[in-house]
């Protein structure tokens, strides 16, 4: 292999080795591609090939500026060529990566700031689910009373056929957020998350609990982010206080869950799982919740210490229930149930 | 009858410039591939910032046919591949019905080729190099047509069961533009070159709007394309892309203003700002637009 051909083909590992989905065929392309043109249009002779999303994007410029060194910003043409030929150093990760594996107990107002702004832009779109009524459609299985009924029209002989097909309803999302004293360093940051998720569909939903359960859906429904977390600060009276799951959730399932709201829907439930009350009533609890919504995600920022195992009570009993058990401790982790969410079902 | 490829990622640019399209270099780059590797071309990026236009203006420049498939919600193969014209072959079979005929052969012409409806995507198999393919907001389509569509442009041949196989001997130059409401299937990706179109810089915006709109001042342009860019600043629900600022500013030369500023510009504001929340939220972060 020449030794253009294996700069290269470094070049696409190295970016493989930073997560991004770069496979053999895409550098056989990318190498097609440099081949076609000139030096100078090196850059985007990979953009082109190598890359998939916009948020790759400052990843490859990393990785594009250790190995051929800096490109202008304008015309992102080359300003000098160096090519290694082996492994290399790679420098810091640029600022953006780094807020979001920053956990947001660590955060400063600003960076919190900051990443209200990114969380905006997750995608929450959930996978609609097939329901089993049938309504008309322009495909699908025939619809014989139709057809005949348009018949009619035409002399009896079905000219114009009909169709039908069956529903597609959205799932609906639930969040309920725990916003008790050990939750305190990190509740500003996921009600932002939680405002961020609910403007995706008005169907969704957010609750919060400490001692007792608040419904945020209304207080957070505004556009603008400080409004909703000043509306949903008067109306929860129990910040920073004591944690009773096992209650709150009772409370959720008796008022809401019944009614409907969290048959067949996503419930995210935002907590470290330290529990005041009766581990056994969280656990008859969760079995309830299980049973009647799609799937279960527990997000415990306790998770983002490697060491963490789930030995409280509290978590211990609901861990059996639980679908999904991710940490949230960081827009990263977050990002990644919003993929996991995404999923088609 | 090959459509007309060009040398260099330069005359590329210089061809597409004359079309009154101003691309960034990378995105003449990624159309330049797309064309002399034979792949499709995969546009992501926000609404209004020109994608459709590349389809468009690209058929013009390879003085080649531009084939639309306009995706939505529920697209599948019979509306995008072909369908069979069910009525006229009713027709046809009751019409028969009166007259002398052997019934094999009329059967036969029933599935002939009178009664077969080319959709875009076998009308562009058909055409082959002369065509340029644009399918349009892939992402309002499902799962289930991604993948067809990834059959479909992996081999450029379509089977009718009842005429056969069609295929395309040299395939036709493909677009396939995307709102980036969810996230493509990795396979379409590889399978395609992918450009990200961000929105124009200032300078770019204001060449892009003065060719545009060749009457419009140097000093107007200026004054839409910083308000524009302010605008997109804002976390509005819309943001305005670059065919907005291209009518507002169309709209505010034909009042005669000089500048995005004042009555000419509250009252045209709704060129640019096409949401009522977005509306409010501009008239709360920059009162100079407010009525």
């Amino acid at each position: 292999m020449s030794d253009a051909a294996e700069t290269l083909t470094l070049f696409g590992r190295t970016l493989r080795d930073e997560g991004l989905p770069v496979g053999t065929g895409r550098i056989a392309d990318f190498c097609r591609a440099a081949a076609a043109l000139s030096p100078d249009d090196l850059y985007w002779a990979g953009r082109a090939t190598l890359l998939g999303r916009p948020q790759d994007v400052p990843v490859y410029d990393r990785v594009f500026a250790t190995f051929f060194g800096e490109v202008e910003p304008d015309t992102r043409t080359l300003v000098r060529v160096t090519a290694p030929a082996q492994e290399v150093d790679l420098g810091l990760a640029s600022p953006v990566e780094l807020l979001r594996e920053k956990s947001f107990a660590q955060c400063s107002p600003e960076e919190l700031a900051q990443l209200a702004a990114l969380m905006g832009e997750v995608p929450f779109r959930l996978p609609p689910r097939r329901a089993r009524r049938t309504q008309a459609s322009r495909r699908g299985d025939p619809d014989l009373r139709r057809t005949l009924r348009r018949s009619f029209r035409t002399g009896g002989e079905p000219v114009e056929r009909a169709w039908r097909t069956r529903r597609r309803r959205p799932r609906r999302l639930i969040l309920i957020l725990d916003v008790s004293g050990s939750m305190a360093d990190y509740s500003r940051a996921l009600l932002m998350f939680s405002h961020a998720v609910l403007r995706s569909d008005r169907r969704f939903e957010a609750f919060c609990f400490g001692t007792r359960l608040t419904r945020l859906t209304r207080a957070l429904a505004t556009a603008d982010l400080d409004e909703a977390l000043s509306r949903a600060a008067a109306e929860v009276v129990d910040w920073n206080g004591g944690t009773r799951i096992g209650d709150s959730l009772k409370r959720f399932l008796d008022e809401y869950g019944h009614r409907g709201l969290a048959r067949g829907a996503n419930v995210v439930i935002l907590s470290d799982g330290l529990e005041v009350g009766d581990p056994d009533l969280l656990a008859e609890q969760m079995a309830r919740l299980s049973r009647l919504a799609h799937e279960v995600f527990w997000l415990n920022p306790l998770k983002e210490d490697p060491a963490y195992a789930p030995l409280a009570r509290g978590m211990q009993a609901a861990l059996p229930y639980v679908d999904v058990f991710a940490s949230g401790h960081n827009l990263a982790s977050l990002e990644a149930v919003a993929t996991a969410l995404s999923r088609p079902q | 009858m090959s459509y007309m490829r060009p040398d260099s990622v330069d005359s590329l640019e210089r061809a597409l410039a004359d079309e009154s399209y101003l691309p960034d270099r990378g995105l003449a780059t990624a159309i330049y591939l797309s064309l002399t590797m034979g792949r499709p071309l995969l546009l992501e990026g926000e609404a209004g910032v020109g994608k459709t236009e590349v389809g468009k203006t690209l058929a013009r420049i390879l003085d080649a046919e531009l084939i639309r498939l306009q995706c939505y919600e529920g697209i599948d193969a019979a509306q995008a591949l072909y369908e069979w014209d069910y009525s006229r072959q009713l027709l046809y079979a009751r019409a028969l019905q009166v007259g002398e005929l052997d019934p094999q052969e009329r059967v036969a012409e029933l599935y002939g080729p009178d009664f077969l409806l080319e959709r875009p995507l076998l009308q562009a198999i058909r055409s082959g190099p002369g065509a340029v393919l644009l399918i349009d907001e892939l992402d309002r389509a499902d799962d289930e047509f991604e993948a067809f569509l990834l059959e479909v442009l992996s081999e450029y041949a379509v089977t009718v069961p009842e005429l056969g196989t069609i295929s395309a001997a040299e395939p036709p130059a493909v677009v396939v533009t995307s709102n980036r409401t969810r996230e493509l299937h990795d396979a379409l990706k590889r399978r395609c070159l992918y450009h990200w179109i961000d929105f124009p810089d200032l300078e770019r915006e204001v060449e892009i709007v003065r060719l545009r709109v060749p009457d419009v001042s140097e000093q107007l342009a200026r004054s839409v394309a910083e308000t524009v860019g302010r605008l997109r600043e804002l976390d509005l629900i819309k943001l305005p892309g670059v065919a907005e600022a291209i009518d507002w500013a169309q709209a505010l030369s034909l009042l005669g203003a000089s500048s995005a500023e004042g009555a000419p510009a509250r009252d045209t504001i709704g060129w640019a700002v096409k949401n009522r929340d977005d509306l409010r939220r501009v008239e709360a972060e920059l009162p100079e637009l407010a009525p």
